[in-house]
């Protein structure tokens, strides 16, 4: 005779069962929650029960990597006052049941796979403070009832798919402090009732689908202090009004907007990030940008802002990250620059910036990636770049910068990137070169260089790709790059290079793309390991080079 | 000239003063601080926004 184990736990015990029954790879996270062995289910695992009552008020079972769904018994847990169930895998719908648990103050079910709609019973959790469904597969809109929940601080719906326009009615809400919306696909435009959100500090909809204008009184919205409404389709210019925003945090980037950048928005100093790049903003920079001297990160790429860089700038004392490139910039660069001893990125590439870089910029000395191409500089580099230690990225190329390459920049220790192709340098590569053991891409393509391949390039253990073509380059290939074993690409066409194809060379066993062509090279082309995956046209026009082609010197195709 | 006028009856902003924010602690000194608003893979920026520390606290402006 068989007696059925009579469970004798009651209905919170019994609906914590429910729970983990629904739940998968329980096995070894849940192993106390056994109702054969343990009763007490408020000694569980992530179970909180309340001081003088056998009732549970808190649930916890965040990153437990947690599979299956919610139960629906969850709605059982009646006194339940926190659940926290973020970082898991659970999949399914949020239960229309989670309505059910009136005292809950706290949900937290972010950063797992749940799809389905947002239940509209969320909004009968009339204490609930705290909402984050964030990292989902949420569809469906955002249900306008969420505003009948009166104590709400946070919700957090970012990064989901929920379609459907922002409820205006969100925005009458005082007590809301932080409305995380981004990455959704949310339709619509910005209300301007958006300011009555006179709580809130943290307003983000970036990376969603919203179209209209920034609504002309976005200054009433005082109590923000981060605005991103970045990633949309906004239209329109950058209203006036949003002078009297007090951000510091404001994120405009990745939209339409157009028109010229506000001069006001140079009083508004408690910015210490403003990005209005991607955009299609015109006119000038305005100099009194100056006047945010406390301002770490100012973004302008991207649009199509004339005039020159104001000297101003250098007076933005704090600022670490300065990207003004793809715009229509002339003029110089100003030395000021050379003030900012913070910069840690400057980026003004693709303008139509013309003269040399001021000797100034040697004084960034914080300065870590430098980028000027695609611009009209002339000039040699400045001495005084061998002071900028902290480079990991230079690049110069496609201007008309002249003059030798200083021996000194192989003291840039950390530098990964050195681009200088396309411009006018000329004398000999210096073999100092060949101590920046962590470049990954050594680019000095296109200049009027002459001699020959420093055999200390064969000590630049991290390199990735090696492009010297089009110069006048002379002398052989030395066999010391045959030690370069992460070397992918090697691109030496057109010089005057001349010998044998060094057998070292085949030691490379990374180099995937080679190109040697227009050269003089002579002797006979190595066939083993790499060699092997090379096609004749990494080879073509070099008349005395002997390989396995067609209309060489040795062309086994000829008739015999 | 006209920039200041307007300054004067509105627009404009100033990092918070922190003057008494920090409780009995001092000095109360106001610092940029970046605010993680999800998970994300990509090596974007993240948002800042004004506190006021002393020592190592921070406190709301």
């Amino acid at each position: 005779l068989l007696l059925p184990i009579v469970s004798s736990l009651n209905e919170e015990g019994k609906a914590l069962m429910s729970i983990k029954e629904s739940f998968s790879n329980v096995a070894n996270v849940l192993l106390d929650w056994d109702d054969v062995h343990n009763e007490d289910f408020c000694s569980w695992r992530g179970v909180l029960c309340g001081n003088f009552s056998m009732s549970v008020v808190a649930l916890n079972l965040s990153n437990l990597n947690l599979g299956g769904e919610i139960s629906p018994a969850i709605g059982d847990l009646k006194n339940l006052q926190s659940i926290d169930l973020q970082g898991n895998k659970l999949t399914g719908q949020i239960p229309d049941e989670i309505g059910n648990c009136i005292s809950l103050i706290f949900l937290d079910l972010s950063d797992n796979l749940l799809f389905g709609d947002i239940p509209f019973s969320i909004s009968k959790l009339k204490q609930l403070e705290l909402l984050n469904l964030k990292n989902n597969q949420l569809t469906g809109p955002i249900p306008s009832t969420l505003t009948q929940i009166p104590n709400l601080k946070t919700l957090d719906l970012a990064r989901n798919q929920l379609i459907g326009e922002i409820p205006r009615l969100i925005y009458w809400n005082e007590v809301l402090q932080y409305l995380g919306l981004r990455g959704n696909l949310l339709t619509g435009t910005l209300s301007p009732d958006m300011c009555q959100l006179t709580g809130l500090w943290f307003f983000d909809v970036r990376g969603n689908n919203l179209s209209g204008t920034i609504p002309d009184n976005i200054g009433n919205c005082t109590s923000f202090e981060i605005l991103d409404i970045s990633y949309n389709q906004i239209t329109g210019e950058i209203p006036y009004n949003i002078g009297f925003l007090q951000v510091a945090t404001l994120s405009l980037q990745g939209n339409r907007l157009t028109g010229k950048i506000p001069e006001v928005i140079g009083l508004m100093q408690a910015l210490a990030v403003l990005d209005l790049s991607e955009n299609e903003l015109v006119g000038p920079i305005p100099p009194i940008f100056g006047n945010l001297s406390y301002t770490g990160k100012l973004y302008l790429h991207g649009n199509k802002l004339t005039g020159p860089i104001p000297a101003e700038l250098g007076n933005m004392s704090k600022l670490s990250y300065l990207q003004l490139n793809d715009n229509q910039l002339v003029g110089q660069i100003p030395p000021e620059l050379g003030k900012l001893d913070q910069l840690f990125e400057l980026n003004l590439a693709n303008n139509k910036l013309e003269g040399p870089i001021p000797e100034n910029i040697s004084s960034c000395t914080a300065l870590n990636q430098f980028n000027v191409h695609g611009n009209n500089l002339n000039g040699s580099i400045p001495a005084g770049f061998k002071n900028l230690e902290s480079l990991t990225y230079l690049n110069l190329s496609l201007n008309k910068f002249k003059g030798h390459i200083p021996s000194a920049l192989g003291r840039i220790i950390n530098l990964d990137t050195l681009d200088l192709s396309n411009n006018e340098f000329s004398g000999s590569v210096p073999g100092s070169i060949g101590d920046l053991e962590h470049l990954l891409t050594l680019n000095l393509s296109s200049n009027r260089l002459n001699g020959q391949i420093p055999v200390e390039f064969g000590n630049l253990k991290s390199i990735q790709t090696l492009d010297l073509s089009c110069n006048k380059i002379s002398g052989g290939i030395p066999k010391e790059l045959g030690q370069l074993q992460t070397l992918i690409t090697l691109t030496l066409t057109a010089n005057d290079l001349s010998g044998v194809i060094p057998d070292q060379l085949t030691n490379c066993f990374s180099l995937t793309s080679l190109n040697i062509s227009y050269n003089n090279f002579s002797g006979v082309v190595p066939l083993s390991r790499n060699f092997s995956r090379f096609t004749p046209d990494s080879f073509v026009g070099n008349p005395l080079l002997c390989g396995d082609w067609r209309g060489s010197i040795c062309d086994p195709y000829a008739p015999k | 000239r006209v920039l200041i006028q307007r300054r004067l009856s509105g627009p404009g902003s100033s990092p918070p003063t922190c003057r008494s924010k920090c409780g009995r602690c001092s000095p109360c000194k106001p610092v940029r601080v970046s605010i993680q608003p999800g998970f994300s893979f990509t090596l974007e920026y993240y948002p800042e926004a004004w506190r006021c520390k002393c020592g190592n606290n921070l406190f709301m402006p």
